[in-house]
């Protein structure tokens, strides 16, 4: 290809040398339109990058300039101003070397393609081949309800682009081959793929099957599923508690398109999207027990970053040994399992993002995690054991409906020789519980699930008969249970009658429900 | 109101310079009615001397120091059961070093009555806590329960005794130098017992010292649970000195929480494992409760447990052939009935 004939220092006399691309921002999870202004003048041979950028990006410039010269095209020597618009927001990330480098050519009129209504992404490498980026997903989604159309992404990012509709995408390796589309080369579009494929071939690599034993655990984690509980599972160490949590994603609903959508632009912004360029399946997040409470929640100075919580959106998040966490951890969990989302606000702004997620948590039943095992003896006094458990404080313990002792005995001890059911046939009822209460919650805001239900729903659809109110009357003298216990295992009674297929709530569920509450009676010992 | 001589002893024993054997020279020193008052009096001077002990006197005999003694323990709402009083326990009364002064909060009428002592360690299963509760309930129809106010054992005691009222907890530390939401609820329908003044702090020895109280107090004493090395076997061997019964909970073998309680049965004390047991050798009769109403499978399942023992939902189900959610139902019901109870990691135990 032949190289555009310019003057020595690729300006030419009396003609403005003004360049505007567009290129995208990401602030919290929404894109934010960027204009890369880039004016070359007469005078002092410098490079000035203006507009609030942050260190990644002011370092494009040596990136941008050994990527023009490796791609055979001139880096101009004169008095360059790059401006990034609009100046108020800080510019992150490595996105803009692409927009840089194209704005520098046609500047200095290299190119002089349609660059109009085009949205280009990507970092350079010094031998001017495109690297993928972080964030593609929300940028394409902002940008499409904004009305552009057409993108240019690394090829690094084309399965991620893969599953939007209605938008051109141009997956391309190069600078080089940037600079040949828009000076009009014709190159395919990135093809669009189905999702309901994507999905279909992911599987999870764990299934309720292959947990032995633990019969008492499994049903609880399916009701737990199926009116979207929380739930604590208590028990001796090495009885399978983490091995039965991370099977929860595997009886869950599939996820439709646009909760997957959700979950990758979460994913995608982390820079933690795998090579599918779409999740699939539903996340199984595990922070470690020294995790922050900025960690769990989400932070950051200038770039507010989403927690583990919002990265467990729609999916599980998985707290093992819960009170080895820090209480603070703990308590500003309390916010998000309420509203399924949270609200992180720091210096550099405001940013909402969704954490809507089931609370898997688990611990020992007592510091030295022997209490209640049959081979082991416990050594801990009652108060230790107290305030082991008093860690978790009560309104924290509120959110949690189920709370679950596992086995601390061998199986075969139990039933012998015998295979579990399989993940796909607890889905299946608790697809057919979802789909009663989605029925039932049809014309309530902010209620999909039996778990959501406030004071008054649960007044609507959970009315007991006397039968069994007085079971419940009796259950709470004679078992010791708090008072905040009771909508819980009203709700909790209500799931139940669901997976029962029935209507109203009988005896039966009630009494199933109050043995899912060990923490309440427990407390005195 | 109390009448002279018991304030006396109250003023002496109110008295924190002197221990209890100087206290008792002193009151003896200071009798009008005994003969050989000088005798001890030389006696004591010999131990504290000549100014401390005319320096005691006057304070002894101080109305002021009186005034403010009696108004300080009527503010706590105290009240002081003097060796000279009328309503001091007889049993007490005999052993070798009886307190001088009772300190009492809550119902005083129980002082008097028969009391039976139940003890056992902080470290105590969960079943033999629901046992030690129900037991304590039977026997409290019958008798006064006395306990201690530690977790585990004495707590579960205090509880079970609270559901008639008639209970007693002896503390190891004066009234308002500590206490616990039981020790509350037993001030509000039982009585807390101290032979130590008001704010009194617990010390290594007055555990030791309570323990002799308590077995001193009591007919006889039930070890529900105790160790190699557990504070309850103190009361038990305090109750044995003083001629008392002994009664223990008997235990499997390597069951750490129970090898005091095997140790005292083979030492000589009775073997109980209800509260007919202790009633009969204490000669009260027992009413015969009625058994509750049970169905079919509940039957099942309580006499499945009564003969196999702790048994865990999911083997009760095979066992009897059940799916395991009705297991769970079932299990429910019949812990609500309070016929078995959970022992952790859904197993199942009956009562």
């Amino acid at each position: 290809m032949e190289k555009p004939r310019l003057s020595a220092s690729g300006v030419q006399k009396g003609i403005q040398m003004l360049s505007k691309i567009t290129s995208y921002a990401v602030v919290g999870l929404e894109g934010v339109p960027v204009e890369v202004e880039t004016d070359i003048n007469k005078g002092m041979v410098s490079y000035e990058l203006v507009g609030l950028p942050d260190a990644a990006v002011k370092e494009s410039k040596e990136r941008v300039y050994s990527a023009i010269r490796n791609s055979a095209l001139r880096f101009p020597v004169n008095k360059i101003t790059v401006n990034l618009a609009p100046a108020d927001i800080k510019k992150e990330g490595s996105q803009y070397d692409l927009p840089i480098a194209i704005s520098l050519l046609v500047a200095s009129q290299q190119l002089q393609g349609k660059t109009d209504g085009t949205v280009l992404l990507g970092e350079l490498a010094l031998d001017g081949s495109l690297r993928a980026v972080t964030g593609i997903l929300p940028i394409l989604i902002s940008a499409k309800n904004k009305g552009y159309t057409r993108f240019v992404v690394p090829e690094g990012n084309a399965n991620e682009a893969s599953y939007i509709e209605g938008i051109e995408v141009y997956a391309l390796k190069s600078l080089r081959e940037a600079y040949d589309f828009l000076s009009g080369t014709p190159f395919a579009p990135v093809q669009v793929r189905s999702f309901e494929q994507t999905r279909a071939s992911a599987t999870y690599n764990c299934d309720l099957a292959l947990v032995r034993g633990q019969e008492v655990a499994k049903r609880a984690l399916e009701i737990a599923v199926a009116g979207g509980h929380n739930i604590l599972l208590s028990g001796p160490p090495g009885t399978g508690k983490t091995m039965l949590a991370r099977c929860i994603p595997t009886i869950m609903p599939d996820m439709t398109f646009d909760e997957a959508l959700e979950v990758t632009k979460i994913l995608s912004v982390s820079g933690e999207l795998g090579e599918e360029g779409i999740v699939s399946l539903r996340p199984f997040r595990t922070p470690h027990h020294t995790a922050t409470t900025v960690s769990l929640c989400g932070g950051g100075n200038t770039k507010i970053k989403a927690g583990e919580i919002s990265k467990a959106h729609r999916g599980v998040l998985f707290l093992d040994e819960l009170p080895e966490y820090t209480r603070s951890a703990l308590e500003s969990l309390r916010q998000p399992l309420e509203d399924g989302k949270i609200t992180v606000t720091r210096a550099g702004g405001a940013v909402t993002f969704p954490a809507d997620f089931i609370l898997c948590a688990s611990m020992n039943p007592c510091p030295c995690g022997n209490l209640g095992s049959k081979e082991r003896q416990c050594t801990c006094t009652p108060a230790q054991i107290r305030k082991y458990r008093s860690k978790i404080s009560g309104p924290l313990l509120d959110r949690i409906d189920l709370q679950v002792e596992v086995d601390g005995v061998k199986y075969e001890d139990l039933a012998g020789e015998s295979d579990g059911e399989p993940s796909a046939e607890v889905k299946k009822r608790v697809e057919r519980a979802r789909a009663i209460q989605r029925e039932r919650f049809r014309n309530e805001e902010g209620v999909n699930v039996n778990a959501d239900m406030g004071e008054r729903q649960i007044k609507a659809y959970c009315r007991l008969s006397p039968e069994c109110e007085k079971i419940l009357r009796a259950a709470f003298e004679r078992l010791h249970l708090s008072a905040r216990a009771r909508s819980r295992i009203i709700k909790v009674a209500r799931t139940i009658a669901d997976l029962d297929c029935s209507e109203r709530i009988e005896p039966n569920h009630i009494l199933e429900a109050t043995s899912y509450r060990n923490f309440d009676s427990n407390s005195e010992r | 109101m109390y009448s002279d001589t018991e304030l006396d002893v109250i003023a002496a024993d109110g008295i924190k310079e002197l221990n209890y054997k100087q206290k008792k020279l002193f009151l003896a020193s200071l009798s009008r009615a005994n003969a050989d008052r000088e005798k001890y009096k030389a006696e004591l001077i010999k131990i504290i001397g000549d100014g401390v002990y005319n320096k005691l006197r006057d304070k002894f005999l101080s109305p002021d120091f009186r005034e403010e003694l009696i108004a300080g323990y009527e503010k706590r709402r105290v009240e002081c059961v003097t060796v000279k009083s009328a309503d001091y326990p007889y049993l007490l009364k005999n052993t070798p070093v009886p307190p001088l002064v009772l300190y009492v909060r809550g119902n005083r009428s129980l002082i008097d009555t028969r009391m039976l002592g139940v003890v056992g360690s902080r470290r105590t299963t969960a079943q033999v806590i629901e046992q030690c509760k129900n037991i304590c309930a039977q026997l409290s129809a019958h008798v006064t329960v006395v306990t201690g106010v530690a977790d585990g054992a004495d707590t579960a005691a205090a509880k079970g005794g609270l559901e008639t009222g008639n209970v007693a907890c002896v503390l190891p530390y004066g009234h308002d130098a500590d206490s616990t939401p039981t020790l509350r609820e037993v001030e509000k329908n039982g009585l807390s017992i101290s032979e130590f003044p008001p704010m009194t702090k617990a010390q290594r020895y007055t555990f030791t010292l309570r323990n002799r109280v308590l077995a001193g107090l009591c007919d006889g004493v039930l070890v529900v649970s105790a160790g190699e090395k557990s504070g309850a076997l103190s009361t038990a061997n305090y109750a044995a000195d003083y001629s008392r019964d002994v009664f223990a909970f008997p235990y499997g073998i390597g069951v750490s929480s129970g090898v005091g309680c095997n140790t005292l049965i083979k030492n000589g004390a009775y073997l109980a494992d209800c509260a007919g047991d202790v009633l009969r050798t204490l000669d009260i009769e027992e009413d015969v409760s009625e058994q509750p109403e049970l169905d079919g499978d509940e039957r099942a399942i309580v006499n499945l447990l009564k003969s196999e023992g702790e048994m865990h939902a999911q083997k009760i189900a095979t066992r009897l052939n059940k799916k395991l959610t009705d297991i769970i139902t079932v299990c429910s019901m019949l812990e609500i009935k309070r016929l078995i109870i959970r022992t952790g990691g859904n197993t199942f135990s009956a009562l």
